[in-house]
């Protein structure tokens, strides 16, 4: 059946014109990979030392053909709209490249110090984030769905990395049977979308699902499960349970890549079959995204009230955060600009802060070996810099300007008012109110930094790698930059007319 | 209609699937009803690409299949190695992390 | 009814049947079946020879890595397939991105080769 179906297909084959230029940063970056697996394949062990300057140089070579082709400017698309590249997909690939330099400056010390296996760990890392960087481009479900993949099961590997630790390997066990049981829900849902429209392109789907004389249920009944299933992803409440264990069993660095690139990846995906595909359904996917939105802020403050360990606070903390970036979804019919402005600008404030403040838990935890709350008692005392440096997160976290976190804020606040209906300024209610709650908890670290005693009076200074020392640099930087010239991202978010073109009325 | 026979068949297999994960405690029990699911995934797109003429429904299953040999593969050396730091695979038994 | 409830209605009726399904089939089962446990009911076999020791013998752990390499590589031919039956159709191009699937593949065997993965210890 295979044979005779590609019969029909390859009697009239043309290959697709490749257009170079556009798929430079993944071809670069895809060769880079490969080169690392040369090197760790020819050195052996006598190349674990290599790996973590080669690996950075392979995350930031990509970065030049993304300049070029922002200078370039114009949108292309490839394979018959199955891959656009354009000024929201560069920016998040950038997004994804530096925030996967920083994790690497973060494992570096982490890493070999500990006893883990070193090259390997490079070697998924880059492979990840692989996925990651083509899944900004991809409007199609196959590619959405092979992207997903290729950036999820190396991360479940990760998460697993402490061999011998229990913790670890309950962290990653809990990690992948969620990741996987959401991707097979997911993969239920595309298969009904494909039943549906007879492609697997995302506007052939937001096209057809929009036409309305197709079986509603099902189409409901498909996004829901598409939905749910990018949900668990991106760990929003109620399909967050997996979340705080996995972060507080997984190795630190790793806890960091997976609250900040693979959760911003699983909104990149929201984002193109929200506004693509599902953008003639937005009386499905709007309600969901509310309750969604909503619940994920709340539950995730109310628990991270009662945190007493640092890296389980930012898991819930980073639930009521995912919770904010899902708001705009919830008006994205009545204020299309504004919401896909809101999602991309948080994704990206918020991989830096968020990143950042891991950097201090991995350098504080160098000296204290805990991660409890009140081992950073007094850090101000001994460490002023870590202190000022977390402050400068936190404070960006809880929305406080002049920081990035504020601007971000700011943004979803705007999108929600500018739909003007009831369901937006619901929201934004729910929204002010988990706000102030998440201030409370952020101030207590602040509290124990600045005015506690340090725990048994031990104030030796803590000793910071350098590698360390410049992810605080580059995270606090744009941390601060993107709070005080919120206009930076204005420059790539402002063309998306390309985006959301299927949109009623958008 | 000839397609709703395997939609139902497809159903089925998705249903027994999520019972499967939702109610079994046994690691590898749990992998087997994920792989039910994708399963299930696989008989929809091969009779939807049928009906609708096109053969990027096989070409989708021929993707799931491929990475979901990947993803057990993942799933085993998982399994594998608690079983080996703890000599049980039941999955009630991990409960380190809680809070 | 409007087009939006309906639509949910069936998000619904699909969740309904879900928990009805399982609930129905786990209850059945324990009206069913009579609870009379004994302690040769729980041994796994429960006729023929007594089980020693636990469920999970050991077995050869590199049965397992050589079954799981040969799993992967095993599915990765699935792509090849297609190619192969309309090998003049797909022409040069054709040949250049199986070129470059194959390489990657052995590239990863070859990978597995130097982690000595592949030898007998």
């Amino acid at each position: 059946m295979i044979a005779t179906l590609l019969a029909q297909v390859s009697s009239t084959f043309e290959p697709p014109t490749l257009d170079f230029h556009a798929l430079a940063p993944e071809i670069t970056f895809a060769a880079c990979v490969a080169l690392l697996y040369l090197v760790d394949m020819i050195k052996l062990e006598d190349g674990r030392r290599l790996m973590p300057g080669l690996s950075g140089l392979a995350l930031l070579a990509p970065l030049i053909p993304i300049m070029t082709l922002a200078l370039d400017g114009a949108d292309r698309t490839l394979f018959g709209g199955a891959f656009v590249v354009d000024n929201v997909a560069l920016l998040l690939k950038a997004m994804f490249f530096l925030s996967g330099y920083v994790v690497v400056l973060l494992s570096t010390n982490h890493l070999a110090e500990g006893d883990f296996w070193e090259s390997e760990y490079y070697l998924m890392l880059t492979s990840s984030l692989l996925g990651m960087v083509v899944m900004s481009s991809a409007r199609d479900l196959v590619t959405i769905f092979v992207a997903l993949e290729l950036l999820s099961i190396p991360a479940y590997l990760m998460a697993t990395w402490e061999k011998r630790s229990l913790r670890s390997n309950e962290a990653g066990l809990k990690y992948y049977l969620m990741g996987v049981f959401a991707s097979a829900l997911m993969l239920y849902g595309m298969s009904l979308l494909f039943g549906i429209s007879g492609s697997t392109l995302l506007t052939d789907i937001g096209a057809r699902i929009a036409e309305g004389n197709s079986s509603t249920p099902i189409v409901s009944l498909a996004i829901v499960l598409v939905i749910v299933g990018f949900a668990f992803k991106v760990s929003a409440v109620p399909f967050h349970s997996w979340a705080p264990d996995t972060y507080e069993g997984a190795p630190t660095p790793v806890t960091a890549f997976l609250a900040v690139a693979s959760k911003a990846a699983g909104f990149v995906a929201l984002l193109q079959l929200a506004f693509v595909g599902f953008a003639g359904r937005t009386d499905v996917v709007e309600p969901l995204m509310w309750v969604l939105a909503a619940a994920s802020m709340t539950v995730g403050n109310l628990i991270a009230l009662r945190q007493t360990n640092i890296v389980r606070m930012l898991a819930y903390s980073g639930i009521a955060q995912a919770g904010f970036i899902l708001a705009p979804f919830a008006v994205m019919s009545d204020s299309a600009t504004e919401s896909l402005t809101a999602v991309v600008t948080y994704l990206v404030i918020y991989a830096a802060m968020n990143l950042g403040a891991f950097v201090i838990v991995i350098a504080v935890a160098r000296k204290t070996q805990s991660g409890e709350i009140s081992s950073f008692g007094g850090l101000f005392g001994y460490a002023p810099g870590l202190t000022v440096a977390m402050t400068v997160f936190l404070a960006s976290l809880a929305g406080i300007p002049p920081l990035g976190g504020w601007f971000a804020k700011f943004v979803v606040f705007k999108a929600l008012a500018t739909a003007g209906t009831p369901w937006g300024y619901s929201l934004a209610v729910v929204m002010a109110v988990n706000s102030v709650v998440a201030f409370y908890y952020y101030a207590l670290v602040l509290k124990a930094m600045w005015f506690d005693e340090a725990p048994y009076g031990d104030t030796s200074p803590v000793r910071v790698p350098v590698s360390l020392i410049s992810a605080t640099g580059l995270t606090a930087g744009a941390t601060i930059l993107f709070g005080v010239f919120p206009g930076l991202l204005g420059h790539f978010t402002g063309s998306l007319e390309g985006i959301i073109a299927v949109l009623p009325g958008g | 209609m000839w397609l709703n026979q395997f939609l139902i068949l497809g159903a089925l297999l998705f249903c027994i699937g999520v019972y499967g994960v939702l109610a079994r405690r046994n690691g590898v029990m749990v992998l087997m009803s994920i792989e039910l699911i994708l399963n299930s995934v696989n008989i929809n797109l091969v009779a939807f690409g049928a009906f609708n003429g096109t053969p990027v429904g096989q070409v989708f299953a021929l993707f799931v299949i491929a990475v979901a040999a990947a993803e057990v593969g993942v799933g085993l050396a998982i399994v594998l190695l608690i079983y080996r730091n703890r000599t049980s695979i039941d999955l009630d038994a991990a409960d380190l992390l809680k809070g | 009814m409007s087009d939006f409830l309906r639509s949910y209605l069936t998000v619904g009726i699909f969740l309904g049947v879900a928990v009805v399904l399982v609930s129905a089939l786990l209850g059945l089962s324990s009206l069913l079946r009579p609870s009379k446990p004994t302690p040769q009911k729980s041994i796994v076999y429960e006729s023929g020879v007594d089980p020693v020791g636990t469920g999970w013998a050991q077995s050869q752990i590199r049965y397992y890595i050589f079954a799981l390499l040969f799993v992967v590589f095993d599915v990765e031919a699935v792509f090849i397939f297609p190619w192969a039956t309309r090998l003049e159709a797909y022409g040069l191009f054709g040949l250049i991105e199986m070129g470059i699937f194959i390489f990657i593949l052995f590239l990863s065997l070859v990978y597995a080769w130097r982690k000595g993965v592949l030898r007998w210890v």
